[in-house]
């Protein structure tokens, strides 16, 4: 009895162990096409992924013979990389989001003999190019921000955007917006990582060349890093960032602008892409970034939206085929539309819609400096993280200015050795 | 040979095959354990053993290449402010919500151990966001105490109040957090408590009350000593739950602001795919498991005490 009740159990473990393992199992496609996996980054109602899927179709619908499997990503968009890299399993094609050369360039397949890489955006060279003149991934587009700003809200302070013209005139804006009642600076708490969007759209404006320089020798400036957190904490006890900070997402944001209840975020241009689908009529804007320091007031950019495929993918040649056909003008033309932001190809011309004067204005005279991201070109790679949870910190008050540096500079000097 | 001598010969070998076909089928059906020691070691054994190695190294999480650094990430370990304040957080969430959930689960057990009408529908809802996933549970609770459209705002205003940001700061994410963590739990303990009442024998508590005793003294001499297993069940697993906490944070607060609302485990996940300092992380990993192992052991050990001094 039992022995046949030890059996029974026996049984019944392999059995279910054999329903697991044949439950893990993959399914294979049987149709014989090539199905190219796809790390978009983009969450579910993104405007750009709407775009991507549209192009997508046509290319299928030419292309009998491949299917492109689009992949949702939202916070977690780059833990998911990170771990099928780990795994040497990667996606056939992926959204680098501005570490295309750095982190992800080993895994990348050069792209520079691509039929469209004539017309790389030559602005992008300093941080998608190495010293051997290869780059990894399609540029979409090229990130130029700069503060983003509400015209309607500033007109009823009595102000409009052209009254921004360096820190001070910053400052009192934002002094003359909070006695109307609206919020001067829309942010999201520390699971959006806006805060961390406030150190990069501040840090070119806080710091002089050698300061600069400095952080690529490993030098952490506290002093100046400190003084940007201080703006943050300022603008928290003055009551200029919205109260419901800790629990606003992204697109909290998105709508406070489109609803005229904030005046200015630091942000890329994607938050008016997605504030006018809120409402189209929405008098949004952008203006350079008054430095802090009262040098010149400056726009930041950089890589923003690119695409990459795998070096060791086993579609590689369809892979580049499909980045072929994003890159055609009037594909890259769409996409570029879709996050706000001019083409990342010299070739393309976009309509940016609301966006189009502030374009004309500051970006096409080609007299306003472009900063890059500060985390992207003077911090170690990994350091977005402390960034944005520092910050978080001094905006939620629980650590000052000074504390929060010294977690900053920590991590830094653990990172810089470890990088180095 | 005498036939009783082959008869002997016969009945031994026969005994003799029996034990070897016995043996033989005794390793056959051991054979069947196989897959699932293989699943075993594959998930459990192997990720252990490569995490207590890879706590050795600076691995960045993502590329091929990662270097030996002996106990440096402990060392820093030692030295890092931002672990030890989420350590204190970690506590927090274990003990705070094994309290929370002892002292419920035991009062709602034994108001749902008398015959009520009702009583079994009212274990399965009181049961029922065990099932949940804590995820689902954190984003219930998230949309209940956001600042803008949260029903609890609402409800203030509605009152005439001012709407409160609850999750902004660490003191607020982590009572909130407590609290979910705890509401969502206490079933588990109400029904170990449950089986622990029922499995007392009536004859105890009829004696008590033939000896005078009131239903307090009933309570506190009779029931809870008797109850003595399932509290040390139900501690335990409340106290591992709590410690390992990180779905309903990572939902609620994201670990916010700042660190100061982050539990090891969800440190942990910031360090390895944020920081990109897996090594660091791994190191982490293998202490949050030690402080776990060695607070199971002292409280299994405490209670087991009191069980056998009560005996």
């Amino acid at each position: 009895m039992k022995s046949r009740s030890r059996s029974a159990t026996a049984a019944l473990t392999a059995g279910v162990t054999a329903l697991m393992l044949s439950s893990c199992a993959g399914g294979a496609s049987d149709s014989g096409k090539v199905t190219l996996e796809f790390q978009t980054a983009q969450a579910a109602d993104s405007p750009l992924l709407a775009v991507l899927t549209e192009i997508t179709e046509q290319f299928e619908s030419e292309n009998p013979g491949v299917d492109i499997d689009l992949k949702t990503g939202g916070n977690d968009y780059e833990s998911q990389i990170k771990v099928r890299l780990a795994a040497r399993n990667p996606p056939d094609i992926w959204a680098t989001h501005g570490w295309s050369l750095l982190r992800y360039g080993q895994f990348l397949a050069p792209l520079q003999d691509e039929p469209w890489a004539e017309h790389f955006n030559p602005a992008l060279a300093p941080v998608m190019k190495n010293d051997d003149g290869e780059f990894f991934a399609l540029p979409v587009d090229t990130a130029v921000s700069g503060l983003i700003v509400n015209e309607t809200v500033l007109e009823r302070a009595g102000l409009s955007a052209d009254d921004i013209t360096d820190w001070d005139s910053f400052l009192a804006a934002a002094e003359a917006v909070a006695a109307t009642g609206a919020v001067p600076l829309t942010l999201a708490g520390s699971k959006d990582g806006s805060a961390g969007n406030v150190v990069d759209w501040l840090a070119p404006g806080a710091f002089d060349e050698d300061q600069l320089a400095s952080f690529e020798k490993g030098e952490f400036d506290a002093d100046g890093y400190e003084k940007i957190l201080a703006v943050l904490e300022t603008f928290r006890s003055k009551g200029w960032i919205n109260p419901d900070y800790s629990s606003a997402t992204g697109d909290d944001m998105a709508r406070s602008l489109a609803q005229d209840r904030a005046a200015f975020a630091l942000s890329s241009n994607v938050l008016v892409t997605q504030a006018l689908s809120y409402a189209p009529g929405a008098r949004l804007a952008f203006v350079p970034v008054p430095a802090m320091n009262g040098t010149e007031s400056y726009l930041i950019g950089g890589e923003n939206t690119a695409f990459g495929a795998a070096r060791d993918g086993d579609h590689l040649d369809e892979a580049k085929e499909y980045l072929a056909y994003l890159a055609q003008p009037e594909n890259d033309a769409a996409l570029a539309q879709a996050t706000g932001s001019i083409p990342g190809l010299t070739n393309v011309e976009a309509d940016l819609g609301v966006l189009q004067p502030s374009y004309e204005k500051w970006v096409e005279p080609g007299t306003v400096p472009l900063r890059p991201f500060f985390d992207r070109a003077y911090l170690p790679n990994g350091m977005w993280n402390t960034v944005v949870t520092t910050a978080d910190s001094v905006i939620a008050g629980q650590s000052s200015p000074a504390d929060s540096t010294k977690k900053v500079a920590d991590d830094f000097a653990t990172l810089y050795k470890e990088a180095e | 040979m005498t036939v009783r001598a082959v008869e002997q010969q016969t009945a031994l070998g026969s005994r003799r095959t029996h034990r070897r076909a016995s043996r033989f089928r005794g390793a056959s059906i051991n054979l069947l354990y196989l897959p699932a020691l293989v699943l075993f070691a594959v998930f459990t054994v192997y990720p252990l053993i490569s995490g207590v190695a890879l706590s050795f190294t600076d691995w960045d999480g993502y590329s091929p290449q990662r270097a030996w650094v002996a106990a440096e990430n402990y060392v820093r370990l030692l030295t890092d402010d931002t672990f030890r304040s989420v350590l204190g957080n970690t506590f927090i969430y274990g003990i705070g919500s094994t309290a929370i959930q002892q002292v419920i689960g035991l009062g709602l057990a034994l108001a749902l151990d008398r015959r009520l009408r009702g009583r079994n529908v009212a274990r399965a809802i009181i049961y029922l966001p065990v099932l949940v996933s804590p995820i689902v549970m954190g984003t219930f609770y998230y949309l209940l105490f956001q600042y803008d459209n949260g029903a609890l705002n609402d409800l203030v205003v509605a009152l005439g109040g001012q709407r409160q940001a609850w999750l902004s700061t660490a003191a607020g994410g982590i009572t909130t957090i407590v609290l979910v963590n705890s509401v969502q739990f206490v079933g588990t303990s109400m029904i170990i408590y449950l089986a622990g009442l029922q499995a007392i024998a009536p004859e105890y508590t009829e004696a008590a009350m033939l000896d005078g005793a009131n239903a307090w003294q009933r309570f506190w001499s009779v029931t809870l000593p008797l109850l003595q297993p399932a509290f040390a069940t139900s501690v335990i697993l409340n106290l591992i739950g709590g410690l390992k906490l990180f779905d309903v944070i990572q939902v609620l607060t994201g670990g916010g602001p700042g660190t100061s609302t982050s539990s090891v485990s969800t440190l942990i996940g910031t360090t390895y795919f944020a920081n990109q300092a897996a090594g660091y992380s791994a190191a982490m990993g293998v202490a949050l498991f030690a402080i776990i192992a060695v607070l199971t052991v002292i409280a299994n050990a405490a209670l087991n005490r009191r069980r056998l001094e009560q005996q």
